[in-house]
């Protein structure tokens, strides 16, 4: 349950729309929220006004109606309005005096008991909620009359009804509230999506475009973005500029140094070929020419090192077919008097996450060190499962002995003196899975000699 | 045999020539890849040693140029980073084999006389004709297990028609095996040398593989392995 929570809360967290909606929507609930109340009040203030209107109304009927006689109330036994005449009608009457002395009230009122005392004050009228000695809920209105037909009088007239009716109405128009402002609220969620699907468009035009970059499909990015992207995607591009030339200027000035390192060396070694002629030189010469092969291994050494890095931007994938059959076709020339076979034992359509130039390396010095050891036979074998690409290069030369397997992965040891390399191959092999975080074992192969075996 | 060097480094080159030379080669040693063109059509060379890292026209470039006017010499190559790119390239470009700087003469040399020897169709490095046996590594000959007694201009003459049995070979291409392009050529002195190389060869049993073929050169008649 935990980790389906972290695994929410991750995704979640690391969508931009995702978050950017979920703000929306707590942002529009609160809002929906606050507005709730205001609306309910307001609606509330309009109803009891409309009460007020309408018992205002009944009350101005009532008036109409009375007479006095000498100062006193009289009324007709018919009232204009017929609703004050019918038993148990909502809407009901009452007249007091001055006093607060119920002189009048209407026939609809008839069983109707409540404890209310008129002020006859001067205050004009009032809108009020009181309770019967049922407990039913009513609006009362009370407006004081001091002059009536033009005589001068006292009284105070008193309208009610229930407040049922309202009380119906309110809670038709709360669900109705609750109903529009729910279907408000989904239609605004609705369109908030698909503005932020259709904002975040050009982001994922952008996601496509440096996937193809990385992919090794596309060298830069293109201009069609909107003018907040296009800074971005200009920094990208001059990264992946400077980046690619640096890669290139780096690599042309390896080869620079690789010539003007490795030449004079070359003379060197003539040279001391030449001393070595003389019997007396001997010494003098082979400690030269150690100290020669060492410098030439360090300098192989570094400078494949330093041009076989991995690229930090670009995501490349090689297909191992093609390498195979150009660093085949290279050897098999090379070794043309061995007449080597080599088995190709994986899927034609196999991609290594390599750059090619370091899986030709790599592939170079594995399969070079096959062909030469080999009886006759070499074999390649590769498959990707889970992810992780396995890779083998196999012989049916003379192996390497179990206690030695550690020692040739080392930089500059070689175990077969006799034949001619440089003797840093492996070590080069090693350094380059490393840098892609991969991992190389030597094996008995089941043809009878070697295996390297790559994990990356 | 005659070799083409081509090598920017002077020293290198020298030094190239020199032991060439010494292993009783004929050595053509250029600066550059123009000047190896223009030799290549001048002459004809039995083998190529080109450096990748030539100035103006590249080693890859220059080998692709070679291969594109039909020259089928092998080609050694000389690479000073030694990546497998350059490999690659340089061997799928048209050349036969490389060699990492710096290196030991006798690699080299190995290498270069293995190429030699793949491209006029012997694996060995001996050649055998009828009584006739020649030691490439040695230098030496030996007619019924016993050893002849050839100065290097008579061994080099008698390897190189061995060499292309079968195939009428021109007086001027004999000259090219014995000297380098400058020193002065004279084809009576072929002349002579064939005809003290034929005498050694018939004087122990008679044996007599080398014909005139009257204006053109000479042909080794004997099947050689």
């Amino acid at each position: 349950m935990t980790l389906r929570i972290r695994r929410v809360k991750a995704r979640w967290g690391s969508s931009l729309r995702l978050r950017l909606m979920f703000g929306s929507v707590v942002l529009a609930v609160l809002f929906m929220t606050a507005l709730l109340p205001l609306l309910r009040s307001a609606f509330l203030i309009a109803l009891e006004q409309t009460v007020e209107q309408r018992l205002a109304a009944d009350a101005g009927a009532l008036i109409s109606a009375a007479r006095t006689d000498d100062g006193k109330l009289t009324m007709p036994s018919k009232l204009p309005d017929e609703e004050f005449d019918i038993p148990d009608a909502k809407l009901l009457g009452f007249i007091y005096d001055r006093e607060g002395n119920l002189i009048w009230r209407s026939r609809s009122s008839r069983g109707i008991a409540f404890d209310y005392l008129p002020q006859y004050d001067g205050g004009g009228n009032r809108l009020l909620r009181i309770y019967d000695s049922k407990g039913k809920d009513f609006y009362l209105y009370d407006v004081e009359v001091d002059l009536l037909r033009g005589e001068s009088a006292a009284f105070s007239i008193v309208t009610l009804q229930p407040a049922s009716d309202t009380k119906a109405l309110y809670r038709g128009f709360t669900t109705q509230l609750y109903l529009w402002l729910g279907l408000a609220l989904l239609l605004l969620l609705g369109l908030l999506w698909f503005g932020l699907t259709w904002g975040f468009r050009s982001l994922r035009g952008l996601r496509k475009e440096l996937d193809e970059v990385e992919s090794g499909n596309r060298e830069r990015l293109s201009d069609k973005h909107p003018s907040e992207l296009l800074r971005l995607t200009g920094s990208l591009n001059r990264l992946l500029d400077s980046e690619r030339q640096q890669r290139e200027r780096y690599r042309h000035s390896l080869d620079d140094l690789a010539h003007s390192l490795k030449t004079p060396l070359s003379v060197l070694q003539g040279v001391s070929e030449v001393i070595a002629a003389k019997p007396e030189n001997r010494e003098q010469t082979r400690i030269l020419q150690g100290q020669i092969e060492r410098m030439s291994q360090q300098i192989g050494y570094q400078l494949q090192r330093a041009s076989l890095r991995k690229s930090g931007l670009i995501r490349h994938r090689v297909p191992l077919q093609q390498v195979v059959n150009n660093l085949c076709d290279a050897l098999d020339k090379v070794y043309r008097d061995k007449q080597v076979t080599v088995q190709r034992q994986f899927d034609p359509w196999l991609e290594i996450p390599m750059e090619r130039a370091a899986l030709l390396e790599l592939l170079g010095n594995l399969l070079e060190n096959a062909y030469r050891l080999c009886l006759g036979q070499v074999r390649i074998r590769a498959s990707i499962a889970q992810g992780i690409c396995e890779l083998c290069v196999e012989d049916d030369g003379p192996g390497v002995p179990v206690d030695q397997r550690e020692r040739i992965l080392r930089r500059g040891e070689r175990l077969d003196a006799q034949h001619p390399g440089q003797g840093i191959g492996t070590a080069v092999v090693k350094d380059i899975l490393e840098s892609y975080e991969g991992e190389l074992f030597v094996e008995e192969s089941e043809l009878g000699g070697a295996a390297f075996r790559i994990r990356i | 045999m005659k070799l083409l060097v081509v090598e920017d480094e002077a020293l290198l080159r020298h030094h190239l020539y020199t032991r060439l030379g010494e292993q009783g080669h004929v050595v053509d040693a250029v600066a550059n890849a123009e000047e190896a063109l223009y030799r290549v059509d001048e002459y004809h060379h039995d083998l190529a040693i080109i450096d990748l890292g030539l100035p103006d026209i590249s080693g890859l470039d220059l080998i692709r140029q070679l291969r594109s006017q039909d020259k089928t010499f092998p080609i050694l190559i000389l690479t000073a980073r030694g990546n497998w790119q350059d490999k690659v390239e340089g061997l799928a470009s048209g050349a036969d084999d490389y060699v990492v700087k710096p290196f030991q003469f006798e690699e080299l040399e190995a290498r270069l006389n293995a190429l030699l020897r793949r491209s006029s169709g012997f694996i060995q490095s001996t050649i055998a004709a009828g009584p006739l046996l020649l030691d490439l590594n040695r230098k030496q000959a030996q007619i019924d297990g016993t050893g002849m007694n050839l100065t290097a201009y008579e061994y080099r003459i008698l390897e190189y028609l061995m060499r292309h049995q079968q195939q009428v070979v021109p007086k001027e291409r004999l000259i090219e095996q014995l000297y380098p392009d400058d020193e002065e050529r004279d084809p009576n002195v072929i002349e002579v040398l064939v005809g003290r190389l034929r005498r050694k060869l018939e004087s122990t049993n008679g044996f007599k593989p080398i014909e005139t073929v009257r204006g053109q050169g000479y042909l080794f008649t004997e099947r050689c392995r």
